[in-house]
């Protein structure tokens, strides 16, 4: 009771500050949460004429047909694959760019170097895609054509399976590891330059001071930056994947993104796919507590 | 410290004020327009063109098209890329527009007109002289398991086309093909024999692009499978309903198209290649051969008369379907409908207001409306030459406005009963002459149109997974003509579209056909 007591005269004491909270919480309340309540047409068979309240509800059939259905393991372990690949090499790549930029004494070349590769985060997803048809056609893209007389082999990067995951990482690497650089670069700044000092008095080379003094300076940062992440892992993004999808790899190319709007939208199945919704959120939010639950584990202080 | 303060109140009292604002909104929108209002025709519209603005309501169009027909018209227009989305909301809205342009058998609507949002106009339409069908083949086509749900939107019921570049056929010596060998013929010299004479190997007979629909969705596939005498969609084999791809004629169609696409005789990355690059293959000679709709052929033309008007007329031939191996023509028609005008009942609550809303149409559907909505004023904005429309004072911005709505009100227009409005007269001579080659070839190819069968019936299980399996059936296709399955593979995939659904779909299919049929 003495707790509560407490709260309401502080609530009292701070009542101008608790007043500018509510706009904040008018926003998460009007945006994120109402919305939730359309979650429920998962348990339904949701008919748009029919509405929220008049369709009829059914469970967890929809759960059930998702987990029976035949394209479910091909869909999972495509995004499983797609959502393991980002996190070996588009996770670590601003980290590695970043630690590359610090090391540049020349700071006009520095900036340089980082304006240009910021640029391409500011291109839709279409521009990339379009770029990327015209690099990699069939026979007349200029990189195929290299490739094509390097290995002397005809590539058909477009339509093979087995280059549709590399081609859908490399196009992430491009677009936004310039930009997943800031939030390192930040951190960078803030490591002491007194604790360079002493390890080069220790007489520690530049591998060292990097591996020693640097990495630990910003190790805060990587595990928040990765917790983040681990929560959109199964987010492989929609429309990267969809312009890149033809009839020649679909097989590996259907994620659950895709997937839902394939359902959803041009089948008109509202129920169904948002219960596939449902269900990749569910998955990310294990995964934020998953990784969370480790890096308190090993030491750090996690995100809460 | 204290102006400070103030502020904070304001802000505070915006912050509380706030969400009383979007409860006073939404409760506003509840609010039903007065549904006994007959004066008043509200209808949703798509507005195809992306850049022009909707009509406006003060302009001369819309003005004469209330004046016509005697009613207040509220239109709201819908940018034709989001209209689906549009529709869906809509229909969960509970303030349906009294007609509703209806792009198809989408499934929201299938499902909504079912459980009785529009209504049932079956044997309603023959009262009203102007909304009766001219075809009734269409009108079942577009009905729901032959209940008719909306007044289809007449579009012309044959356009299949082989279009080929003149001047490749001249130089090799070579006629318009008749049949699938001629085809396959011309594809080969255009191949090998040099067409363009630059001395090099850099061309190629056919061009197919990446197809964005499924299976039976007009593809240059289907057309030739239709050649080779697979149904068009769904076929009757001994008086059963059978998919069109579990055929022999599927098969051999499609052997036919992998050993064209093996002798290089297609484009290598038919499965990739950009749909709005398929006429730039053609004008800039890589690919001689089109198969699909023969509008094409205009925009083509118009290609090659902005890059030399002194030679144009050297470089576009086309013609209708092709005759099959087995000697016989068969034709690929359309489905003779753009979808259609469905009324809501929500919005129409009685048969009266029903009927007061069809006389509406019926008078849009006359002759007099057929010409307001699709070609504006005569003497006006165009004038009639040759039984032609043709523009005039196009320079005039009002005028401009003028057939910018009227493109836009055509929307609304059905022509059930027939087109009646003026075709407008194509730029040039040669272009007149190609139009009426197509109007004739394709008047011809209707006597051998192979019509889908099914086409009227919806089964319940083709509506929840028919997009999901048709794909699979689109997919196979491409993997089995690109060489990443062989024909037993292509088998084991349809019977994996059996497996996943299709076979109820099949049982499904029959029963309603043997309802229908009766």
């Amino acid at each position: 009771m003495a707790g509560k007591a407490r709260l309401s005269t502080r609530m009292v004491r701070y009542r101008w500050l608790f007043v500018l909270l509510l706009p904040g919480l008018a926003y998460f309340a009007i945006f994120k949460y109402a919305p939730m309540y359309g979650l429920t047409i998962a348990f339904q068979d949701y008919l748009p004429f029919l509405g929220f309240s008049g369709s009829p509800w059914v469970g967890f059939k929809h759960f059930a047909d998702l987990f029976s259905s035949p394209d479910f393991p091909r869909v999972l372990s495509n995004t499983l694959i797609l959502a393991l690949l980002s996190m070996v090499f588009v996770f670590p790549a601003p980290i590695v760019v970043a630690l590359l930029l610090n090391e540049i004494r020349l700071s006009v070349l520095k900036r340089a170097i980082q304006s240009a590769i910021y640029i391409p985060y500011f291109l839709s997803w279409t521009i990339v895609a379009a770029l990327t048809y015209l690099l990699f056609a069939l026979d007349t893209g200029p990189i195929t054509q290299l490739m094509n007389n390097i290995f002397n082999q005809r590539f058909d990067f477009l339509a093979d399976p087995d280059w549709f995951r590399p081609l859908v990482i490399a196009q992430t690497l491009w677009k936004e590891v310039g930009w997943g650089t800031i939030i390192y670069l930040a951190a960078l700044a803030g490591v002491d330059p007194n604790l360079y000092e002493a390890a080069r008095i220790d007489g520690a080379n530049r591998w060292k001071q990097m591996w020693h003094v640097t990495l630990p300076g910003i190790r805060s940062t990587i595990i928040v930056v990765a917790i983040l992440s681990a929560g959109n892992l199964l987010d492989t993004g929609f429309e990267r994947i969809y312009l890149l999808t033809n009839s020649l790899n679909r097989s590996v190319a259907e994620v659950f993104d895709t997937y839902v709007y394939f359902l959803g939208i041009t089948q008109g199945s509202y129920s169904y796919s948002t219960a596939v919704g449902l269900f990749k959120a569910v998955v990310g939010i294990v995964l934020i507590y998953s990784v969370n639950w480790l890096a308190r584990r090993f030491g750090h202080s996690g995100l809460y | 410290m204290k102006p400070f303060k103030r502020l904070t109140a304001v802000v505070g009292a915006m912050a509380m004020a706030l969400p009383l604002a979007l409860v006073a909104c939404s409760s506003k929108a509840e609010e039903k327009a007065d549904p006994a209002d007959l004066a008043t025709l509200t209808v949703m519209i798509p507005l195809l063109a992306a850049d022009a603005a909707a009509p406006a309501v003060d302009g001369e169009v819309h003005k004469a098209v209330e004046a016509f027909t005697g009613k207040k018209l509220q239109a709201t227009w819908v940018p034709n890329s989001n209209y689906g989305d549009r529709m869906n909301v809509t229909l969960a809205s509970d303030n349906l527009p009294e007609v509703m342009v209806v792009q198809g058998k989408l499934p929201a609507f299938v499902q909504s007109a079912e459980a009785g949002a529009f209504w049932n106009l079956t044997g309603k339409l023959d009262a009203y002289p102007n909304l009766k069908a001219e075809n009734k083949q269409i009108e079942l086509n577009s009905s729901i398991n032959g209940q008719v749900y909306g007044i289809y939107r007449r579009r012309d019921p044959m356009r299949a086309a082989v279009i080929v570049r003149k001047d490749w056929l001249t130089k090799l010596g070579l006629s318009m093909p008749q049949t699938v060998d001629d085809l396959y013929r011309i594809a080969k010299a255009f191949t090998e024999n040099d067409p363009d004479g630059n001395g090099k190997k850099d061309t190629y007979g056919l061009t197919i692009p990446k197809w964005p629909g499924v299976y039976a969705t007009a593809s240059p596939y289907d057309v030739i499978e239709t050649w080779f005498g697979a149904p068009n969609g769904w076929g009757e084999r001994n008086g059963k309903l059978v998919p069109g791809f579990d055929t022999p004629e599927f098969l051999e169609a499609n052997r036919f198209v992998k050993k064209m696409l093996t002798e290089g005789l297609i484009n290598p990355d038919f499965a990739t290649l950009d749909s709005a690059k398929w006429d730039q293959q053609f004008f800039t000679g890589k690919g001689g051969i089109i198969v699909d709709v023969s509008s094409r052929a205009s925009v083509l033309t118009r290609l090659f008369k902005e890059k030399d008007a002194a030679t144009y007329t050297n470089f576009v031939d086309l013609t209708g379907n092709l005759t099959g191996p087995d000697g016989k023509k068969r034709s690929y028609p359309t489905i003779g409908y753009n979808g259609f005008l469905a009324i809501s009942k929500q919005s129409v609550p009685t048969e009266a207001e029903l009927k007061d809303v069809l006389t509406t149409l019926d008078k849009l559907s006359s002759k007099q409306g057929q010409i307001l909505l699709n070609n504006g004023f005569e003497g006006k904005n165009f004038k009639v030459q040759e039984g032609y429309a043709v523009g005039q004072n196009a320079t005039d911005p009002a005028m401009k406005t003028i057939t910018n709505d009227v493109m836009s009100y055509a929307q609304l227009g059905t022509a059930s009963n027939g087109y009646l409005a003026y075709v407008s007269l194509p730029a040039g001579q040669f272009e007149k002459e190609q139009y009426e080659k197509r109007v004739k070839f394709h008047k011809a190819d209707e006597a051998s149109a192979v019509h889908n069968p099914a086409q009227a019936i919806v089964s319940k299980t083709q509506v929840a997974k028919g997009a999901q399996l048709d794909q699979i059936i689109a997919d196979a296709r491409v993997k089995f003509l690109a060489g990443q399955l062989d024909e037993a593979g292509l088998k084991a995939e349809i019977q994996r579209w059996y497996s996943q659904g299709g076979q109820d779909i099949v049982n499904e299919m029959n029963q309603q056909y043997a309802k229908v049929k009766k």
